[in-house]
């Protein structure tokens, strides 16, 4: 077994009839920042719950360290979990709720008070300690979770979409002392999280599930860059992919010639190392940043809503087929909605895709 | 529209909501208090006018050897009850909501079922189940005591058999109660608590107790005003014997008023219980609150 970090090995949930994770691997070296990021229902709280040891596992391995702690008792794996709603315990102040863990395993009081005094100090909640959470803000209930966490010096931090019920400016902020917390702790995290935002800014390596199973994982741009199926493909990168129906209209020397359904008079040369037989169906991925706008011929979209954030905009409009289509454009502000814009994508930039979802490489 | 329009038209909508209420509360609840008070200063039989006497019927009261004897019951009727209820109902509320679903909702129903019975049902099944001879709990009474007893004619007994015939009949809310104030906890603060090592006895001491708290509070504070108005299980059981071993202020009331017809007398009697049941009763709630905030 790996002497460090935390390994899953064909891991296995299910409530009564419903498989919930269906096999899954993973191994999250020592001190790696992961993030388990899907839609809701994909099962990556059911999985991160397994790992602290709230939920049994069906089938399957969880190691920490070295140690099999498949069906060992949470508060025997060494690891510490910060949870959506927090959950202080609101009868005691911010001083006890940290101290908690140290006194139930009896501690010495010097001990305690230094313990708690500093994770207050790397928490800026120092002037804070005799309060109740009750009278504390949002950001400020969540440092104090983070620090019920510090104190148990877990060999493992996780965390259930511990940002999720702040407001988004104070999310961007805890966001960044996350990343700064974890370069300080030097500690694994396990973040989960349905926001792809959060798990690219934060992760060392995404791994993104859905129906149970891990569909990749990888450094979040390997996953922007290449991503192995439609799913992740559409899942992360922000907006997500436009996604068009197309037919292999021919072989060239390094690819093939795509023709798009929506709108036949387009067709687009892409380098494919493995060529599908002509007259295949495929579906064509197309980042917006990837779409420009050009006075040439192209593919032709209707606007209709602009969403203009200042650096940059993001036009939406369908195809003259009636797909969606989101394109993006930086620098430019005019008011496009209402009129037909012609854009183009990168080549080198477009994903292929078959009728499964499957990449074609 | 004008503001002082507008004004009146609110004040007219207020009086016409509170106008039934307020109606109701002074016909049936404040005329009678009153009555009460002033009858409790005259030598009023139970219908018809009486002379104004001044605290007489006070000093009679606190001269009454009867009245403290009904008083020390009530006491040790509380203290056979309100305790003991609140912890019988607080560990069947932990087992019952260990269930799920629908079973919980059976057990539920099982134990709030006494609740719905009037009292006179109550205590005919009691009755019925201790008689002397015939009950069927009379074999486990002999089986510890050697004999079988008649508990309703026993001066030790009396009392804490009226105590359990009430813990049962009453428990269910207690227990309704309870359940609600567990199922208010958050379950994340559970597995916070297991994360953080704690045991379930330490679970249960550091997080369900002092949460719990408020309801518990309140569980007996409203037991204590109610069992202080202990009556009807007194009258229909033992109608205050053996040796007025079971007589309770409110009997001794019954007695004045609707038996020897002192209305004046037994308003004073009300009176006093009623005093009583304030003072205590706000001194246990506030006591109990100093105890939470520790």
């Amino acid at each position: 077994m790996q002497d460090t970090g935390v390994h899953l090995r064909d891991v296995t949930k299910s409530f009564g009839a419903v498989d919930v994770i269906r096999g899954v691997d993973m191994d999250i070296p020592r001190g790696q920042f992961a993030v388990f990021v899907g839609p809701s229902g994909c099962g990556k709280s059911t999985l991160l719950r397994m790992i602290a040891g709230l939920e049994d596992t069906s089938d399957g391995q969880i190691a920490i360290g070295a140690r099999d702690v498949t069906h060992e008792d949470p508060a025997d794996r060494g690891v510490a979990m910060v949870f959506q709603s927090y959950a202080l315990y609101p009868h005691l102040s911010v001083f006890e709720n940290m101290a908690f863990s140290l006194r139930l395993a009896k501690r010495p009081r010097v001990e305690v008070d230094e313990k708690v005094r500093r994770a207050a100090g790397i928490l800026k909640l120092s002037d804070h300690l005799d309060k109740k959470p009750a009278q504390l803000s949002g950001g400020q209930r969540q440092r104090v979770a983070i620090g019920r966490a510090i104190v148990r010096a877990p060999d493992v931090f996780l965390f259930d979409e511990p940002l999720s019920n702040l407001d988004a400016e104070l999310r961007v902020q805890m966001r960044l002392e996350l990343a700064r917390l974890h370069k300080q702790l030097g500690a694994t995290m396990i973040y989960v999280t349905h926001d792809q935002v959060e798990a690219m800014t934060l992760a060392d390596t995404i791994f993104v599930l859905q129906g149970g199973h891990v569909q990749q994982h990888g450094a979040p741009l390997d996953l922007y860059d290449d991503p192995s199926n439609r799913f992740v493909a559409g899942f992360i990168g922000s907006p997500s992919m436009n996604f068009f129906e197309a037919t292999v209209a021919g072989h060239t020397k390094d690819g093939i010639t795509a023709q798009l359904a929506g709108q036949p008079d387009q067709s687009f040369d892409i380098p494919l190392r493995h060529r599908p037989e002509q007259g295949t169906v495929l579906v064509l991925g197309m980042r917006p940043e990837h779409l420009m706008v050009t006075a040439a011929g192209g593919m032709r979209v209707t606007v209709d809503v602009a969403e203009e954030l200042g650096g940059v905009s993001y036009q939406h409009g369908t195809l003259e087929g009636g797909e969606a289509v989101i394109f993006q454009q930086t620098g430019a502000r005019h008011g496009m909605h209402g009129t037909v814009q012609t854009v183009t994508p990168e080549l080198a930039r477009i994903f292929v895709f078959d009728k499964s979802g499957d990449r074609v490489r | 529209m004008s503001k002082a329009n507008r004004r009146r038209r609110e004040l007219r909508a207020a009086g016409l909501l509170i106008a039934p209420f307020l109606l109701v509360f002074t016909v049936f609840f404040l005329y009678p208090t009153y009555k009460v008070i002033a009858l409790s200063f005259t030598d009023a039989p139970l219908i018809g006018e009486g002379t104004w006497i001044g605290l007489a019927n006070y000093v009679k009261l606190f001269n009454d050897r009867l009245f403290y004897t009904s008083l020390w019951n009530n006491f040790y009727f509380v203290l056979l009850t309100v305790v003991p209820t609140t912890v019988i109902a607080l560990l069947i509320a932990l087992a019952v909501s260990k269930l799920k679903g629908r079973m919980q909702a059976l057990v539920l129903t099982l134990f709030f079922l006494p609740y719905v019975l009037p009292v006179s049902v109550v205590t005919m099944i009691w009755t019925w189940m201790l008689d002397f001879q015939f009950g069927i709990l009379q074999p486990l009474i002999a089986a510890v005591t050697g004999k079988p007893v008649p508990v309703f004619k026993n001066p030790y007994w009396v009392m804490p058999m009226i105590a359990v015939v009430t813990i049962w009949w009453t428990n269910g809310f207690n227990v309704l109660l309870l359940i609600a104030g567990l199922r208010n906890i958050p379950q994340d603060l559970y597995e916070a608590a297991a994360l953080d090592g704690a045991t379930s006895w330490q679970r249960f001491w550091r997080i369900t107790w002092p949460l719990l708290w408020p309801i518990t509070a309140l569980v007996l504070t409203l037991q204590l005003i109610l069992q202080l108005k202990l009556f009807d299980q007194v009258y229909l059981l033992s109608n205050g014997g053996p040796f007025n071993q079971s007589y309770v202020v409110l009997m001794q009331m019954y007695r004045e008023a609707f038996q020897l017809n002192n209305g004046g007398y037994a308003s004073a009697i009300a009176m006093v219980l009623f005093g009583i049941i304030v003072i205590v009763s706000v001194l246990q709630f506030q006591l109990l609150r100093i105890g939470a905030r520790k």
